[in-house]
């Protein structure tokens, strides 16, 4: 059995059911952005939008993998105080993959990619039933001992327009579609 | 219901229960599903022994779990009693193979009595290995009740 195979046990939601899981698609190359054609300053509206289900927010905090019933039992969340099942503090990631997947931002999903660290501010919790929409700029990029890091700024909106998280996403990049290419074929190409 | 956390009940240099976990591969797969971050590095062992991306030939964990599991030591202290996050930053420093353990804890550093509801503190996190080497920092603002 192959990897995605493998995987495909833990994708029980209707996103991750219909969401693409496999980077390594050489076809999907002209979808993907590259750090040195990258414009900073650029914004966007994404046109994905995420509607919050509950077996979204599940399906996240099985992944963690983490057992608080505050991400599962809606009466025991409102007994601590919340609106209902919590979404947790990395619950952003499946919203940015999921709706990032092709075109601006997409360089997310570029093979060859390290996380050096990430910046995350909270403003309205995300809850079920919100509808999120998400709005891209390209903030900065920079060298740093060889290493080609990209950061975008991301502001995850409610249907009602309500701020609900600023997520500065950051990566290590391959620095070219070259190298991006020799990845997709299973080659190093880093430099640092 | 666990000990209730309030703002009034904690102190600086105060330090959270730490969170264990083993990352072998299955973990990594259904955080991959979870955050539909499928990226090979992660996920496909066959690819990485040759594209060795932190210059190992195996898989390594996400690191934006390694994030989550800083973010568990927060929400297992601080959510049953209806805090929350405002704000969290990290560096994560290090690789972590696939079947690797690490350890997950923080310390309250900051108290911010800001009021109007808005009352916050700060926490250091750390994510380390079975060795000992740290793999993750991250400072955290959460929200505590009164």
């Amino acid at each position: 059995m192959g990897y995605l195979e493998e995987m495909a046990k833990y994708q029980k939601s209707a996103k991750q059911k219909e969401f693409g899981a496999d980077f390594l698609v050489k076809e999907d190359i002209d979808q993907y952005e590259f750090w040195d054609e990258i414009e900073i300053g650029k914004e966007s509206v994404l046109p994905d939008k995420f509607e919050v289900k509950a077996e979204d927010l599940i399906a996240y905090a099985e992944g963690v993998p983490d057992s608080n019933p505050i991400f599962y039992d809606d009466a025991y969340a409102r007994k601590c105080g919340h609106d209902g099942i919590v979404a947790h503090p990395m619950f952003g990631t499946q919203v940015g993959f999921f709706v990032m997947r092709k075109g601006h931002g997409s360089w997310i999903r570029t093979p060859g990619a390290r996380n050096p660290g990430q910046i995350i501010e909270y403003f309205d919790p995300i809850k079920v039933g919100d509808i999120l929409t998400m709005k891209i700029k390209g903030h900065d990029k920079w060298i740093k001992r060889g290493k080609y890091y990209m950061r975008y700024m991301t502001e995850t909106y409610d249907q009602h327009g309500n701020l609900k998280i600023r997520y500065y996403v950051t990566l290590i990049l391959p620095r070219t579609r070259e190298d991006v290419l020799k990845f997709l074929k299973g080659e190093h190409a880093l430099q640092a | 219901m666990e000990k209730r956390i309030t703002f009034e009940s904690v102190n600086c240099g105060d330090i959270l229960p730490e969170v264990r976990q083993l990352v072998d591969q299955e973990v990594i797969w259904q955080h991959a599903a979870g955050s539909m971050d499928y990226n090979p590095v992660h996920n496909n062992p066959e690819w990485c022994k040759t594209a060795q991306v932190f210059g190992l030939p195996v898989t390594v964990m996400h690191g934006n779990q390694t994030m989550s599991l800083m973010c568990k030591v927060v929400t297992d202290w601080a959510y049953p009693s209806g805090g929350r996050m405002k704000r969290i930053e990290s560096k994560l420093v290090r690789p972590v193979p696939v079947d690797a353990t690490c350890v997950y804890g923080a310390t309250v550093t900051e108290k911010h009595p800001v009021g109007k509801g808005q009352d916050f503190v700060t926490l250091d996190i750390w994510a380390r290995d079975e060795q000992g080497n740290t793999v993750g920092v991250a400072e955290a603002d959460v929200y505590l009740p009164l």
